[in-house]
């Protein structure tokens, strides 16, 4: 579904990304870590288009992507969620949804995204009128998923979805993550709660300096001694917890 | 008190044309996130165009200026395009260039000055409208160019509020005001509507000029006057906010009014400087204004 080969990229002259190459396929989820400063968002910038990306290539569905406008690559069904939870604090809940689904012509088919998104976080259609600016941490974390789940995307990248908030809401966020997998969407997944992220992810990969360090199916990198001794504190032996 | 209630009607309508200015500057401020200087300019041309669609093409009153109003507003967008565009980064940044911008407004005034000039000459233009009789309320006699400046701009403001509140455009343009990464992730094409804030500002300062032709004349120097009036309007009401652009308005032109006809007509224009003053020493950040957003 998605491909981006030896990509470089960065800010004016500074060099971030140094030739990283990922794969997510279809329905997967995929675990993107690493630490801060890594290049992690700035990889997902370059792949929804606020970045230009300096050489390499992303594909997608298909098609190459890399240089196109952030607004035509939400056309083709890749969306970004920006780390940060940022909403805009004087629309209502509703209105920040339907932003989401600026790409989608048809009032009914906004109406079922709608609809949609508030089965997957119900509180939030109890909140439809309120000011995005009086929700809490973990209620904008579900504003910005649902909006980016309004134009009905073929696959969704999380910038950070469990940054900052309490860890019952994580687990809230993810065990949604998980659903809105379940029914069909491509997930990438940015994340620096690796436990958390490999429990659910299928397929992982470990970013440093810019490029991919480490890969491996989940299971694998959960136990590999490398990503246990750099991220997971060097003591965790065993996969507890059920999502 | 006859007197009183002369001057308060004539300070509202004045004020109106004060706040469509401001409105139009404010807007583009929150989009584009520069002051505008060249925006009395458009406010003059608008009124030219405007006379030159009523007495050459002899169009009635609102067809001039609803025609008006879309002119300039396609000049809008077309100066944002040609020029200011290239100075507002490409990419997903659209953040302030700084000083560039503000020479560059004040480039462009010049530039436009010029070519009014070179169009339509030095001379102060009549701009004469028949609206009729004037409109007797109880002993009040309103002349009618005034009750039509009121009127034109309320449809203006109520229009405007129900684009950016009710439609979907309306939305995308109030997201790209704000965040215009998110809004670019959100699928809004933000070069489009950075475009189009441009050309509805410059649409607001037309339809600004084109009401104001009939009570003043039509000249090239009439901008600069009124620029600096919507500016301190602008700011009273607090910068960046569109109800306070037209509170801010609404109040200089009363101030500036009650001024003239109670202390002196000769220090008219210092009353809206005097309010400008005050309201920075009480509020720094309007009298609407909520703390400056940080431009990332």
């Amino acid at each position: 579904m998605l491909e981006i080969k030896d990509l470089v990229g960065g800010y004016d002259s500074l060099q971030i990304l140094n030739g990283a190459s990922l794969k997510v396929g279809r329905g997967q989820i995929v675990a993107l870590l690493g630490g801060n400063g890594t290049g992690k968002s700035t990889l997902l910038k370059a792949t929804s288009g606020l970045l230009k990306p300096w050489s390499g290539s992303i594909t997608f569905d298909g098609e190459r992507i890399d240089g196109l406008r952030p607004d035509r690559i939400v056309r083709r069904g890749l969306v970004q969620v920006t780390q940060g939870k940022e909403t805009f604090p004087g629309m209502t809940v509703e209105e920040n949804l339907l932003l989401g689904a600026y790409v989608v012509a048809g009032r009914a088919e906004r109406a079922a995204s709608i609809e949609r998104v508030y089965g997957y976080f119900p509180i939030l259609k109890q909140k439809r009128n309120q000011l995005s600016g009086s929700l809490s941490g973990g209620q904008l974390q579900m504003v910005c998923i649902g909006r980016g789940l309004m134009s009905s995307p073929k696959m969704i990248m999380l910038d950070e979805p469990s940054a900052a908030l309490a860890p019952q809401v994580v687990l809230d966020i993810f065990r949604t993550i998980h659903r809105i997998s379940r029914d069909g969407m491509t997930v990438l997944l940015v994340e620096q709660n690796v436990r958390m992220a490999l429990l659910l992810a299928e397929y992982g990969y470990v970013i440093k300096d810019g490029v991919m360090q480490i890969e491996g199916p989940a299971e694998q990198l959960f136990h590999d001694d490398n990503v246990r001794l750099s991220y997971l504190g060097g003591t965790v032996a065993n996969r507890e917890g059920q999502l | 008190m006859d007197y009183f209630v002369d001057l308060l009607i004539i300070g509202l309508s004045v004020g109106m044309v004060y706040a469509l200015v401001a409105l139009g500057i404010s807007l583009i401020y929150s989009g584009l996130d520069i002051v505008h200087f060249a925006h009395g300019e458009i406010y003059m041309i608008g009124a030219f165009i405007g006379l030159m669609l009523f007495q050459r093409l002899a169009l009635p009153y609102v067809p001039t200026l609803l025609l008006a109003i879309v002119l300039t507003g396609l000049l809008g967008v077309v100066l944002e395009r040609l020029f200011y565009r290239r100075l507002t980064r490409t990419g997903g940044g659209y953040t302030v260039a700084g000083m560039g911008m503000i020479i560059a407004g004040f480039g462009m005034s010049i530039v436009l000055q010029n070519i009014a000039f070179l169009l339509w000459g030095a001379k102060p233009l009549p701009f004469p409208v028949p609206f009729g009789r004037p409109l007797e309320v109880g002993n009040l006699t309103l002349p009618m160019s005034y009750v039509w400046i009121v009127a034109a701009a309320l449809v203006l403001m109520v229009g405007l509020n129900g684009v950016l509140k009710k439609t979907r455009i309306g939305l995308a343009m109030r997201a790209v005001a704000y965040n215009k990464d998110i809004a670019y992730l959100s699928g809004v094409n933000v070069p489009m509507m950075i475009s189009l804030i441009f050309g509805v500002g410059c649409a607001l300062g037309a339809a600004a000029g084109v009401l104001i032709g009939p009570i003043n004349y039509v000249q090239v120097l009439m901008g600069i006057g009124v620029l600096i009036k919507a500016f301190a309007a602008a700011v009273v009401g607090g910068f960046g906010s569109l109800p306070g652009a037209i509170l801010g308005g609404l109040l200089v032109g009363v101030v500036e009014s009650l001024g003239a006809g109670f202390i002196s007509g000769t220090y008219k224009d210092v009353y809206a400087f005097i309010l400008l003053i005050v309201v920075l020493l009480l509020k720094p950040s309007g009298i609407l204004g909520v703390e400056a957003k940080m431009k990332a």
